[in-house]
């Protein structure tokens, strides 16, 4: 277990990618009154799981620079998607938000960013126990 | 980064929202006014809101998507409504010669009503800006302690 | 146990690695840590060495931190809705190395007793 190990570098990914998340959803609330303000969404699941190839289903070559890195754990350019929200529904001036779906997600993104950071502390945790167990 | 502009962001929805308020509670509070400075009855106010990106341009070439989609609110303008209405009144100090009275024409309703939504709306603003900054604490504890 | 060569013992407790551990613990006391009588590892009648079974706990070990990390990443991921689960498997790996890294420990120290011990 080193300090590059892959499970960390998809947490610390994670972890950016939640905040950006967070960001996002306030810039929904904020706007939930503005005229023709289309409510978005982010995506970075798919992103990541692709990057660490969990279950060794999704083997592909990478030959070239603009290839998607697959399971080798090159998290450096993992990109989120981003796009309007498709279920919103629009109100008559043109609003998409509905803000108690947004207060929903919101919640949920605060709960995994702080198990993220939970986890991240444990495995911090178990390294530093093992540099300091020696005698 | 990101928490700092969420945090502009859920504030700029607060600003906005509390205009909002203090235009609706005006337009209650003027619902009999028929003398202003400028002459004539009150007129009714309304805010409009716009939403602009919340980067400056330097940085969303570095930040990508997400600085053209993260947006910050304000309320762009406060409009006056022309429209005023007569009401028959002929022992009105303001009636003209006919005894017509010209009234703001403000729906006391209608002002209630927005005035409820922009509270809940300072409200969820409210809720997003603590929960970012609860996000901001618990990254803090990251290596803390262990 | 007697403790027939010392410098056996030392050649054994040299070998870094678990495996070669297990094995010169094997070869230099020619024979298991059985104590008569009480209860052995492993299917009845049969003994298991101290080696062997220091070596499988080991992997054992190293399993559970491999399916902690797999579970971490499926969590980050989305591709698991499971935090309970994944907590406890991270807690449970996280247990196990600590429980090791005190059973080495211990070793160590038992080494060190006997490298002080006056012949």
């Amino acid at each position: 277990m080193d300090v590059n190990d892959k499970t960390l570098k998809a947490l610390t990914t994670a972890l950016n990618f939640r905040e950006m998340r967070q960001e996002l959803i306030s810039s929904n609330v904020a706007n939930a009154n503005t005229p023709g303000f289309k409510a978005k969404k982010m995506d970075f699941e798919e992103a990541l799981a692709r990057a660490l190839d969990v279950d060794g289903q999704m083997g592909m070559n990478v030959t070239d620079g603009r290839h998607h890195n697959v399971g080798n754990g090159g998290f450096n350019n993992l990109e989120p998607e981003i796009y309007d929200n498709p279920n919103g529904v629009v109100a008559e001036n043109g609003n998409t938000v509905d803000v108690e779906a947004e207060m929903a997600q919101m919640a949920e993104n605060k709960l995994m960013y702080d198990a993220l950071v939970q986890l991240i502390n444990k495995k911090m945790g178990i390294m530093k126990y093992a540099i300091n167990s020696e005698k | 980064m990101d928490l700092l502009s969420s945090l502009r962001i859920s504030s700029s929805g607060l600003a906005a929202q509390r205009k909002r308020m203090e235009a609706h509670s005006s337009n209650i509070a003027n619902a009999q006014t028929t003398r202003t400075a400028e002459g004539g009855p009150y007129r009714r106010k309304e805010v409009v809101f716009g939403s602009e990106p919340e980067r400056d341009s330097f940085s969303e070439i570095l930040e990508g998507e997400l600085a053209e989609n993260a947006q910050t609110v304000h309320a762009t303008e406060v409009v006056h409504t022309d429209k005023v209405i007569f009401k028959h009144d002929p022992t009105h100090p303001d009636a003209n010669s006919e005894g017509y009275v010209a009234m703001p024409d403000i729906n006391p309703m209608v002002e209630m009503a927005n005035m409820i939504e922009a509270q809940r709306a300072y409200e969820s603003n409210v809720t997003a800006l603590n929960i970012t900054k609860q996000m901001a604490m618990k990254t803090l504890e990251i290596g803390r302690g262990n | 146990m007697s403790i027939k060569d010392i410098s056996g013992f030392q050649n054994t407790l040299g070998n870094a690695d678990a495996k070669g551990w297990s094995r010169s613990v094997d070869n230099n006391f020619g024979g298991n840590f059985n104590i008569e009588g009480a209860p052995s590892v492993g299917e009845a009648g049969g003994a298991k060495s101290f080696g062997e079974f220091l070596s499988e706990s080991i992997g054992k070990v190293n399993s559970m931190q491999n399916e902690a990390n797999v579970a971490m990443e499926q969590l980050a991921s989305g591709e698991s809705q499971n935090l309970h689960e994944t907590l406890l498997a991270v807690e449970k790996a996280d247990i196990a190395f600590r429980t090791m890294n005190q059973v080495r420990t211990k070793v160590i120290d038992a080494y060190r007793e006997i490298m002080k011990m006056q012949i």
